[in-house]
């Protein structure tokens, strides 16, 4: 129902007593219309996307928009060899680098210890190291997708305890992170999601509701696409799983083996075929696109955009390189609009500073502990939902942290202190920000330098009042003939000036 | 920048700091009281502060307040029922976990209500869409955006964050911020774990208006961006006052308990003890730790175990808290509320837990509260279709009280925050007569009735006085600024003050006859 409906609608109705409360609820209803999706060049007024592919190719922004949504690495260099391209052999690129999977820590395949506290507990920062090292080195787009789902299947070490079923539970997410089917199918006998939701727990007769709820609600359908009586329907064919070592196995003799109807089959089902029927659904369809539309364009989907796009998953069945060569290739994709449309998430600014900058060899302890500052632990999210994303990662407190965090970074401190970065082998470093800016051309004209830097580093165009405040604040008093990089004060002013714009609110946007 | 070149140029831009009507803070009150002791106290009971403890996970309500003489509670919860010799009575059915012996004493005390079988009708059993219809205050099938304590504080500051009032209007101590919070034109509070760290995290670098925002506002990313200006200009407005307040505030008269809620609780007692004028007080586990559908309780005693820890932390904190305040003086200002997006089902699982449920109590205390039980003992056999309790009150008829009794909103009002009117159904939660002329009655000058309050356009006011003597009627507002004033014919006593030019808020009556003075409020809505 639109707007328009609704209000027809509500004043149609014929209980004059109620009419106080229906303004209300006319307020509220605007209140929640999203506030996003207007109509643009690429969006019409029934809320349908263009998903025609560009044939243009692609210029230095489109080429950093690319990189800062699909990569944590938005690079000079790497942005710069992208322009020229078009946006499909851009993402051919981008889906096709050659990635091994990393080695799993020497532990992996250890029996998992539940006595000694500080032996398990000794495994969670290795754990996180683990991530964040493959995630800081490798520029992939698989390693957003590792993230986005594992926001998605969440669990937390601290619940599921064992490191090695943590392991395992990323493996899985990394390797299958293109066949949304396949990771969501193995995911029901993974070891860290049966102890995260008590599937392990969950036997004939006595059923544990935790799993088959998340299941429908967050895994795969989303709520309104599945009733109470699916959830304790689904719940009794998920019995059956216990953990043995560091696996999932599944006994027959303890699943509920008895008749069941599930979205309205009913027959004998086993948990193989709870995910058959989930799959079938095009809510599920929905579901996945609604996933990488908010994490890869826009944080406020629209109905008709979702749909477009679940097609489109349904018809590549969950094919997830093929869905997202469609996305990431639109018109819509790179359209105005959307540019700096999304809150950067933790890992987003902080793994992406250090490499803009050149410094993806900093402390992973650092890194670590102020992902857990920004609110975003690696493997600790707060609830099964995961982290929210968008304006939760903004608050009174976390927005001037990241400023902090971000200020002190450019200067080699840690954040808001004059304690010195310290690099992953132990030793003091500052990211080197002439190097940084010797990479851009025409380095020897301030204007340029100050263009170049916040073309790279914002989403949106700078307006000529903002560059010149920039300008101001890198020259520092002198004037704009006298910049030279190679002199021993353009260190300083370099510094000044990328403090500037990591500041700016602009700045945690992409 | 520092703050004081950011407050610069946040006034060259038009930006405001300014103080709202309906809010006064310590040092107000004490000029306006001017040495009347009596007066003064009723000007700060105005002051009042609501503290919401959120419970995530879904709170076990049957392991909460416990129905011990209900043979049906133990033959569904064979493994994890609270005996009844373990249980602490509550009255002859029902009983308290024994971890909450502290919200026990408050109950004794008369200060502690107990709700029972609160949710609202078609409960939903998802977490996230649970709490976003608790913090919301909608029905089961709308999907808000804001919160009901957000739009109440909009209420209060229309203009809000464009122009700030003195002190911030909510604080959520943590690191996040809640949805119930959230008013249409972002959060009407701030939030912050602990007062030192945010003053040093706000005031140790740069600021935000050292580069001019762009032109464009509207597009997603232009609204985004002001989005986070507004949040950074209240953060560099308030760490200022909030550590001001903490610093000045003392220490704690009591020792909290070293857990999470203790140490939450521990700050908001120091800032209210040093002044902030904060209306509402958030906090929250961090996690969805009232989630046990396993390992509930211990499977050898069904009274310790996760549950029964977590709500030894809730009860030993705000046992210590509601001690603080009153060794303070401050316990009549202070209310606390808890609540959980649901309780769990009737019957355990197989994992020694229990899977989402529905209906659940909730606790409102203070001094100021009505102490008691308040609804029907849960109905073990009349389930729904799932297996869980039906409703007893709705959450919307709670805040209603709270919006009504305890803020002294009027129902139009309470009525735009809570979409319908749920005044009728409001549960008589909180005295009213804090804030009553009778415990500042003068013999001399007595205001027999004030009427209508809350006002639209005119208010009579009937006043008991010699009939020798002088005698008027003055309407102030909360910073002292008379503004009517009215000669009373002693013989009647009757005088009539016209409003109709005033805007919407709570005034000052004053009552003076000959030397003898009575004070009350009017409130003026509409």
């Amino acid at each position: 129902m639109n707007a328009d409906d609704f209000l027809a609608a509500v004043f149609d109705m014929k209980e004059p007593r109620k009419k106080v409360n229906l303004i209300a609820k006319v307020r509220m209803f605007r209140l929640l219309k999203p506030a996003d999706n207007r109509p643009s060049h690429t969006r019409n007024r029934l809320g349908m996307i263009n998903l025609a592919q560009r044939a243009t190719p692609l210029t230095f922004e489109d080429a950093v928009h690319l990189l800062r949504r699909t990569t944590f690495h938005p690079t000079w260099a790497a942005a710069s060899a992208l322009v020229g391209k078009t946006p499909a052999e851009a993402v051919q690129a981008l889906l096709n680098v050659v990635e091994s999977p990393p080695e799993p820590p020497s532990w992996a395949n250890t029996q998992p210890e539940f006595t000694d506290f500080a032996a398990a507990a000794r495994l969670w920062p290795e754990l996180q190291q683990w991530w964040i090292e493959r995630a800081i080195t490798l520029p992939s787009l698989r390693e957003r997708l590792v993230l986005l789902w594992h926001n998605t299947f969440s669990t937390d070490y601290m619940t599921v305890y064992a490191g090695q079923w943590m392991v395992k539970q990323s493996q899985l997410i990394r390797a299958q992170a293109f066949d949304f089917k396949t990771l969501a199918s193995t995911m029901v006998s993974n070891p860290a999601i049966l102890q995260y939701l008590n599937g392990n727990q969950s036997i004939k007769g006595n059923p544990n509701e935790n799993f088959a709820r998340e299941w429908f609600e967050l895994f795969t359908l989303g709520v309104g696409n599945y009733s109470e009586a699916d959830v304790v329907e689904a719940a009794r064919a998920f019995t059956g799983w216990r953990i043995s070592g560091n696996d999932g196995v599944y006994n027959r003799g303890f699943a509920d083996l008895g008749q069941k109807t599930i979205l309205g089959q009913t027959g004998a089902w086993e948990w193989g075929d709870v995910v058959r029927i989930t799959f079938e659904q095009d809510a599920c369809a929905r579901w996945v696109a609604r996933k990488l539309f908010m994490a890869f364009v826009e944080f406020y989907p629209n109905a008709e955009a979702i749909q477009q796009i679940g097609d489109i998953v349904k018809q590549n069945a969950f094919d997830m390189k093929a869905v997202l060569r469609i996305l990431l290739t639109s018109e819509h994709f790179y359209d105005a609009s959307i540019r700096g449309a999304l809150i950067k998430s933790p890992a987003e600014l902080i793994i992406g500073l250090s490499s803009t900058l050149q410094a993806t060899h900093v402390n992973r302890t650092y890194v670590i502990a102020s992902m857990m500052r920004l609110t975003q632990e690696p493997f600790y999210p707060p609830t099964v939902e995961g982290w929210k994303g968008h304006h939760a990662w903004i608050t009174s407190s976390t927005f001037p942290q990241r400023q902090r965090y971000a200020e002190s970074f450019v200067d080699g401190r840690q954040t808001g202190s004059s304690s010195k970065l310290m690099d992953k082998t132990g030793k003091i470093f500052a990211p080197d920000v002439v190097a940084f800016i010797r990479q851009l051309p025409n380095n020897n004209d301030a204007k340029k330098v100050v263009e170049n830097v916040a073309k790279l580093m914002l989403p949106v165009p700078t307006t000529q009042a903002q560059r010149d405040v920039l300008l101001e604040i890198m020259l520092a008093g002198a004037q704009v003939y006298e910049w030279d990089i190679d002199l021993p004060s353009a260190v300083q002013r370099v510094k000044f000036l990328l403090q500037a714009i990591v500041r700016m609110p602009e700045y945690q946007l992409m | 920048m520092n703050r004081r070149k950011f407050l610069r140029s946040a006034g060259a831009t038009g930006l405001a700091v300014a103080t709202l009507p309906t809010i006064i803070d310590s040092f107000t009150v004490k000029a306006f009281a001017g040495g009347d002791p009596r007066l003064q106290q009723l000007l700060e009971s105005q002051d009042r502060v609501l503290v919401l403890i959120q419970m995530p996970g879904g709170n076990d309500g049957l392991n909460t307040i416990i129905p011990y003489t209900d043979p049906v509670y133990y033959n569904s919860r064979p493994t994890i029922g609270i005996p009844k010799s373990r249980a602490l009575r509550l009255n002859d059915t029902l009983g308290w976990h024994p971890a909450l012996a502290g919200m026990r004493n408050l109950f004794e005390e008369g200060s502690l209500a107990v709700v029972q079988g609160v949710t609202y009708p078609n409960p939903d059993r998802s977490h996230f869409r649970g709490s976003d219809i608790w913090l919301t205050a909608t029905d089961a099938d709308v999907f808000g955006s804001t919160g009901w304590v957000g739009r109440y504080l909009q209420t209060l500051a229309p203009n809000y964050p464009t122009v700030l009032p003195e002190h911030p209007l909510a604080v959520q101590i943590g690191t996040s911020t809640s949805l119930g919070l959230l008013g249409s034109s972002g959060p009407m509070g701030i939030s912050f774990r602990d007062p030192d760290e945010f003053y040093r995290l706000v005031n140790a670098g740069g600021g935000i208006e050292e580069v001019p925002s762009g032109t464009q506002t509207d597009t997603p990313a232009g609204r985004e961006a002001a989005f986070m200006r507004n949040i950074a200009r209240s953060a560099d407005v308030y760490a200022t006052i909030v550590k001001q307040a903490n610093d000045s505030a003392g220490s704690p008269s009591v020792t909290y308990p070293t857990t999470d809620i203790g140490a939450k609780l521990r700050v908001v007692s120091q800032l209210v003890a040093g002044g902030l004028t904060s209306r509402i007080f958030l906090i929250s586990w961090t996690g969805n730790n009232f989630d046990t559908h396993a390992d509930q309780t211990s499977s050898s005693d069904p009274t310790l175990g996760a549950h029964a820890a977590l709500l030894g932390e809730l009860s030993g904190a705000v046992s210590a808290f509601m001690e603080d305040m009153k060794n303070k003086g401050l316990a009549e200002k202070i209310s606390g509320m808890t609540f959980s997006e649901f309780g769990r089902r009737v019957a355990e699982n197989g994992s020694v837990g229990t899977d989402h449920g529905t209906a659940a109590p909730l606790f409102v205390f203070g001094k100021n509260v009505n102490g008691g039980l308040y609804g029907k003992n849960p109905n073990l056999t009349d389930l729904d279709d799932r297996g869980d309790l039906l409703m007893e009150n709705d959450y919307r008829d709670i805040y209603a009280s709270v919006l009504l009794q305890w803020f002294g909103a009027s129902t139009t009002k309470a009525q735009d925050v809570l979409f319908t009117d749920h005044s009728a159904n409001a549960l008589p939660l909180f005295k009213t007569e804090a804030v009553s002329v009778k415990d500042y009655n003068s013999s001399a000058a007595t205001i027999v009735s004030v009427g209508p309050n809350p006002a639209t356009d005119h208010v009579v006011v009937r006043t008991r006085i010699d009939v020798n003597a002088t005698a008027s009627v003055t309407l102030s507002d909360l910073r002292g600024r008379e503004l009517r004033s009215l000669a009373l014919d002693s013989w009647s006593g009757v005088g009539t003050i016209d409003v109709q030019t005033l805007p919407s808020g709570t005034y000052l009556l004053t009552l003076k006859a000959d030397r003898a003075t009575t004070h009350t409020f009017v409130n003026i809505s509409r």
